[in-house]
């Protein structure tokens, strides 16, 4: 039978696998109901799915998982009893967080709150001890205040504990004493240093992410504990067992018990590591991913195969200062709503339909008009074919709910269904902007990679109206964050703060600064099963000019050798230049962090190539159907992708169908069929 | 220039151009948050966007600073009065409160002007914060100004560039007035570049819907705009609201606290603002524009109709203004208006107390207001000036449903406040304590928002300001609310040689190894005290926001502590508030 890797990305419904023959490189996937109060049961059945066909357990040999049991208890409120120690005098640093509000309506909003604390003041507790900018202790930790301190908690009965003192990541010692201390008063208790979680300057942040991780991270551990148990007593006892990350590498089952905070995104991830093994399979490298549900839109940036990752992120509100795929999300989706107010003025969104009562066309007692009723009303979707026909949409109740906002506007049905369509679609555009454009990339260079339930229906469009070079729609874009499980690698972050004008140093002291770092990657990629062979270190500084509130990651050559710091300077006013357009070439730069990625690499999986089966593509053709595109209503071919050769080509306007999604292919624009069985669409015609 | 077509406009069309305006002025805000040098708009991000119409009536605005929405069209006034010569390629400059609409000298406009073949279309146009601008304090804010010529540099409307070409002697004017050029002129650069984009992304969305459409659609969007705040206010109860609110004294009559007073009558869908019963013309800088005014109530309405409505100059002609000229709202030039924020404060305030009689579920207590602490110095070695400066809020104002917020930015301040690591990496400047305020925020049945307290220990000599409000006059509770705690700001705290500052002070020569202590008010209360939940009064006093002679004080509530947390003592609680009530 050959042996196997098999993914899994569990979502709120559904939870999606993929599972690779690696001999045979076939691919088959299933969806199976969630189970969200335990979601090892859904994953378990799925691998038993697998195995009930003949397959070994042992024979699965990788197994990954995007994850938002993290996510989830945090946007829910529900993780553990957490604790903070912070340095004596300085509780206001959490309480008071960034001071402001978010920008936007929030500043008029008078009942606006922020988010609740994670660790209410009376579980954090105060040790006297205070360390300088340079590093220097000013004053020794007290260690009887501490223990002192620790008593009501202990009595109090928390379950982790966050640790974050003032310039620990220039002096971890005290931070890693507390932690004996803690250990010694409390034993059990989970314990997260700032210092070891995000050694970086800027308390705040630091503090935010060790507080997130020590509130998940025994949740975390117990769940991928019960998961290992769960696969284990199933037989799979594979070493090779991964969790997605925020930052699109994996990490092992043991890693991620640690760092809870760094899976918030582990779901998204997926989706975004499929595409960039999109950008090797298809060989386009710089790609927008564009991933439409019912509800949001979420966008991603790759370039040259590596998607953008920010620094800093806000989940929920909450700050996490660790890498994680740079993903926009605005609130766009197949049931986003379009209404009439007073004024005569159309709106469309943000809210939603949901899931109940969901669009009119869903016939749940919906009767203002989503953007699932507009594309059902231009023709775009079928009535008979949603989700491979087990759902049957009623055209009238969505043309009457167009009609609901066409009439006082005065307009045509279709017009307005059109016109609610182009509005949602420049809002969609926005979000692409804000991360291409905006930042200084030109989109001509860019595909639109499509996929989410929504996503293939509008992204032709979009990428039309963008100016892009086309749209892909990869084979299984229903599946497509379990598909991005399938082949990443492991990859693990390591950050420490040093703030020193870069003129004042030489090669040596910047080698010096990631010895550490360097060690402490590999010794933990060695420990992971990684051979010296399959690691690789990348290192990186965040520079700035001097006084600056905002650094760039300038990449390091592999070896520095006289003169490298002279061209990463260079390096840094040429990225200065491109991402915000001017430089200051006189003006002194300054290393704020030294950043390093430690990558195991994990031999990649060959995708299916496909060879042409000699099938005609017009026998794809279902069925004609009236679509209306640009106010002209024209008869079209509905394509049924499963029917669809290797290497057909064919011109717009039509639709092509498939299980879980609609492609629309809008005029002038052509199709072709990749040997992956993407489908790549061009603006000009064919 | 042509006049615009009167046609009516297509709904479709109306919202795509609505979206991608608020595309275009986010991706300007982008750019200049990205590209601006100084830590005040980088870390602060004091600075907002906008587009405006030929006329300088802003289109759109990406809203950070709520206030600048009064200050682009008095800005894009004043270059079109000084000039009748724009051309495509020109950028002006401006800071002038009285030639334009800046509060004060330190926001800097740049203005570009937006043509669509040949015709002028409209402006693009960002205001920002400088380090400092000149004048006799590092900042440029001095409490104790007495005219305009106290308070830095002022550029009337003038030419900065001519065919995209910088005039290189304004610059050098500029960096001769200032202790920190540089980091003014890379922001000037950083706001031009992002006026740039504007000015690109306006012309392909002109030219994408056509000239015709697309001015059409900018009209209706401010009609729109007008017309939904007109709708709102017509369904309130009309009659006369009455109001005022105190700032503590205008930095040079000290002790001397200047009257805000707001007399608002509406009927039907107009709502008018009269404000002559406010004090004269302040002879410190307290006094703020009529720009500022305007901005103001809008900032009001806005908040109390819709948060996520969009924002143009409609908001702001959809009430009437009435301010006594010689008054602190429209003083006389050369009047001082550096330090304009607690006056904006008092107004809102009073706005608020003033409408709360129409919206009593929108009713809220006064909040903290809004403070800057300047620290500057120069080094004997480089020669080179050094500017740290640190935006504080406070306890915010309870609401009619819901407690204050602790330790943050009110009203249409907005500001981040500064990592301590970063400060002390930065500047000779040691943070000892930072803090909420037990028993700061104003008691009420929802308690206010607590004050914060931040200790500095100062490691070189430096010149200090501080520009605060409410050190006297404590911010006042609502609907039978106590009173919030007020701010102080004491040089060596807990000494013999103690030293308490006034409210606004400016240029207070700090030695090294002085500590001082910055104290800022939490927000009012909600309510009778009484009426609030001794449960709640526990959990905030086991959270550590009341103490147990504040609960017992400001709550009638007994408590008594059992292992590491205390209870409610039931019984002595119902005598307590019996003995009260």
């Amino acid at each position: 039978m050959g042996q196997y890797r098999v993914t899994v990305d569990t979502g709120g419904t559904f939870s999606d696998f993929v599972y690779v023959n690696e001999e045979t490189d076939e691919v088959s996937i299933a969806k199976i109901p969630s189970t969200p109060d335990d979601p090892s049961r859904a994953i378990l059945s799925g691998v038993q799915l697998l195995i009930d066909k003949g397959v070994k357990p042992t024979d699965i040999t990788y197994f990954c998982h995007g994850t938002t049991v993290g996510t989830n208890a945090l946007l829910e409120g529900k993780g553990v009893k957490t604790a903070l120690l912070v340095t004596k005098g300085f509780r206001g640093i959490y309480e008071v967080q960034e001071q402001s509000r978010p920008h936007g309506g929030v500043i008029f909003d008078i009942l606006y709150d922020r988010p609740a604390l994670l660790v209410p003041a009376s579980l954090t507790a105060e040790v006297p001890e205070r360390v300088s900018f340079q590093g220097e202790v000013l004053e020794e930790l007290d260690e009887k205040a501490l223990r002192d301190a620790l008593a009501p908690l202990k009595r109090a009965e928390v379950k982790s504990l966050a640790v974050c003192l003032l310039f620990s990541f220039l002096h971890p010692k005290h931070e890693q004493r507390v932690r004996e201390i803690v250990l010694e008063e409390m034993p059990g208790i989970e314990v997260s240093l700032s210092s070891d979680i995000v050694p970086q300057i800027r308390e705040y942040y630091r503090l935010s992410t060790t507080v997130i991780n020590a509130y998940l991270q025994p949740i975390l551990a117990r769940y991928i504990a019960n998961l290992e148990d769960r696969l284990t007593g199933a037989g799979v006892n594979t070493r090779q067992k991964y969790i997605m990350q925020s930052n699109g590498g994996m990490s092992t089952f043991a890693a991620t018990a640690k760092k809870a905070v760094a899976t918030v995104l582990s779901g998204p991830a997926g989706g975004i590591t499929a595409s960039v093994q999109a950008c090797r399979t298809t060989g386009l490298q710089n790609l927008i991913t564009f991933d439409m549900g019912g509800t949001s839109c979420d966008v991603a940036l790759i370039k040259d195969g590596e998607p953008s990752i920010s620094h800093r992120g806000k989940i929920d509100g909450r700050d996490i200062a660790l890498p994680m795929i740079d993903i926009n999300t605005v609130s766009a989706g197949g049931g986003t709503l379009a209404r009439v107010d007073r004024f005569g003025a159309l709106e469309v969104g943000p809210e939603s339909a949901g899931a109940v009562p969901g669009p009119a066309c869903y016939g749940r007692g919906g009767t203002q008009p989503t953007i699932t009723d507009c594309n059902l009303a231009l023709g775009y979707l079928g009535e008979d074919n949603f989700l491979g026909g087990k759902m049957k949409l009623d055209r009238k109740a969505a043309i009457a709910a167009v009609d609901s906002v066409a009439k006082p506007l005065g307009m045509d049905m279709q017009d307005a269904a059109e016109g609610i369509v182009r509005i949602i679609n420049v809002k969609m555009q926005e979000a692409v902007k804000a991360i291409s454009t905006m930042r200084g990339h030109d989109l001509r260079d860019f595909h639109l990679l499509a996929f989410g339930g929504a996503g293939p229906l509008h992204a032709g469009r979009i990428a039309a109206d963008l100016n892009m070079a086309g749209v892909i729609v990869p084979l299984f874009p229903g599946v497509y964050s379990a598909m991005g499980l399938v082949m990443s690698d492991v990859k693990h972050d390591y950050v420490r703060s040093r703030m020193t004008k870069i003129a004042s140093v030489d090669e040596a002291y910047v080698d010096a600064q990631f010895a550490d770092l360097v060690a402490h990657a590999s010794e933990e990629l060695q420990m992971e099963g990684f051979a010296d062979s399959a690691i690789e270190i990348e290192r990186s500084l965040d520079m700035r000019y001097a006084g600056q509130g905002y650094e760039i990651s300038v990449p390091l050559p592999a070896v520095l050798k006289a003169g490298s710091l002279a061209e990463l300077r260079n390096l840094f006013d040429e990225l200065h230049r491109q991402q915000f357009g001017h430089t200051a070439p006189h003006e002194p730069v300054e290393i704020v962090s030294y950043r390093l990625r430690g990558i195991g690499r994990v031999p990649p999986v060959k995708l299916p190539e496909f060879k042409p089966q000699g099938l005609k593509t017009a026998d794809a053709i279902r069925e004609h159907r009236d679509m209306r595109f640009d106010g002209k209503t024209l008869s079209c071919p509905v394509y049924q992708r499963e029917k669809l050769d290797v290497g057909a080509t064919f011109n717009g306007p039509c639709v092509i169908d498939q299980l879980d999604c609609t492609t629309v292919v809008f005029p002038g624009q052509s199709v072709r069929v990749d040997n992956h069985k993407n489908m790549i669409i061009t603006m000009g015609g064919a | 220039m042509a006049s615009a077509a009167k046609k009516t406009v297509d709904a479709v069309e109306l919202e795509i151009i609505r979206a991608s305006l608020d595309g275009i002025v986010q991706e300007m805000q982008n750019s200049l948050f990205r590209t601006g040098f100084s830590t005040i708009i980088r870390e602060s991000q004091d600075a907002s966007c906008a587009m405006m119409n030929p006329q300088g009536d802003v289109i759109a605005q990406h809203v950070v600073l709520p206030l600048h929405i009064g200050a682009f069209p008095a800005c894009c006034a004043a270059v079109i009065r000084a000039y009748d010569d724009i051309e495509e390629g020109d950028a002006f400059l401006i800071n002038h409160p009285y030639d334009g609409g800046s509060p004060h000298a330190p926001d800097m406009a740049v203005i570009t002007p937006v043509f669509f073949k040949g015709e002028l279309i409209g402006f693009t146009g960002s205001i920002a914060h400088k380090s400092d601008i000149g004048g006799p304090v590092p900042g440029s804010c001095s409490g104790q100004a007495k005219e305009t010529f106290n308070e830095g540099l002022h550029l009337p409307a003038v030419r900065y560039q001519r065919k995209f070409v910088e005039n290189r002697e304004i610059d050098r004017i500029i960096a001769a007035n200032s202790r920190t050029p540089e980091l003014v002129l890379g922001d000037i650069r950083g706001q031009l570049g992002s006026s740039r984009l504007g000015e690109q992304r306006m012309v392909e969305l002109v030219s994408k819907f056509s000239r015709d459409n697309a001015v059409a659609c900018f009209a209706r969007l401010i009609e729109l705009a007008e017309a939904r705040m007109r709708a709102a206010i017509s369904e309130w109860k009309d009659g006369r609201y009455e109001a005022e609110r105190f700032v503590d004294d205008d930095g040079v009559d000290s002790g001397k606290p200047v009257r805000i007073h707001v007399v608002v009558e509406k009927k039907d869908n107009n709502i008018k603002f009269d404000f002559s019963g406010s004090a004269d013309q302040t002879k410190g800088p307290a006094n703020i524009r009529p720009p500022t005014v305007r901005a103001a109530i809008g900032y009001v309405l806005v908040s109390l109709i819709d948060p996520n409505t969009f924002i143009n100059s409609g908001v702001l002609r959809a009430y009437d203004i009435v301010a006594r000229e010689g008054s602190v709202l429209n003083p006389r030039f050369p009047a001082p208006v550096n330090t304009y924020n607690p006056t904006v404060h008092a107004l809102v305030e009073a706005l608020y107390g003033a409408l709360s009689g129409l919206l009593p579920d929108m009713a809220r207590a006064d909040g903290c207001g809004s403070r800057s602490i300047i620290l500057g110095g120069r080094s004997t070695y480089t020669g080179k000036g050094y500017v740290q400066y640190e935006i504080l809020g406070g306890g915010g104002g309870a609401r009619a449903k819901k407690d204050g917020q602790s330790g943050t930015s009110v009203n249409q301040s907005n500001a981040k406040i500064a990592p301590i690591e970063i400060i002390e990496s930065e500047f000779p400047t040691r943070v000892l304590r930072f803090e909420l305020i037990p028993d700061s925020g104003g008691a009420g049945q929802y308690r206010g928002g607590l004050g914060i307290r931040r200790d500095y220990l100062n490691l070189e000599d430096a010149r200090f300001s501080i520009r605060s409000t409410k050190h006297i006059i404590a911010p006042e509770g609502a609907g039978g609310g106590g009173k919030g705690r007020t701010g102080d700001i004491i040089v060596n705290p807990d000494t013999d040689a103690a030293k308490q500052l006034p409210t606004r002070y400016a240029d207070y020569p700090l030695k090294s190894g002085d500590r001082f202590r910055l104290i800022t008010p939490g927000g009012g209360g909600y309510g009778q005290s009484l009426a609030r939940d001794p449960d709640l009064v526990i959990r905030d006093l086991n959270e550590g926001y009341v103490t147990l002679e504040g609960a017992v004080r400001d709550y009638s509530v007994v408590a008594t502590k059992t292992g590491d947390l205390f209870t409610l003592d039931a019984i002595a609680t119902q005598k307590a508030r019996a003995n009260r009530g």
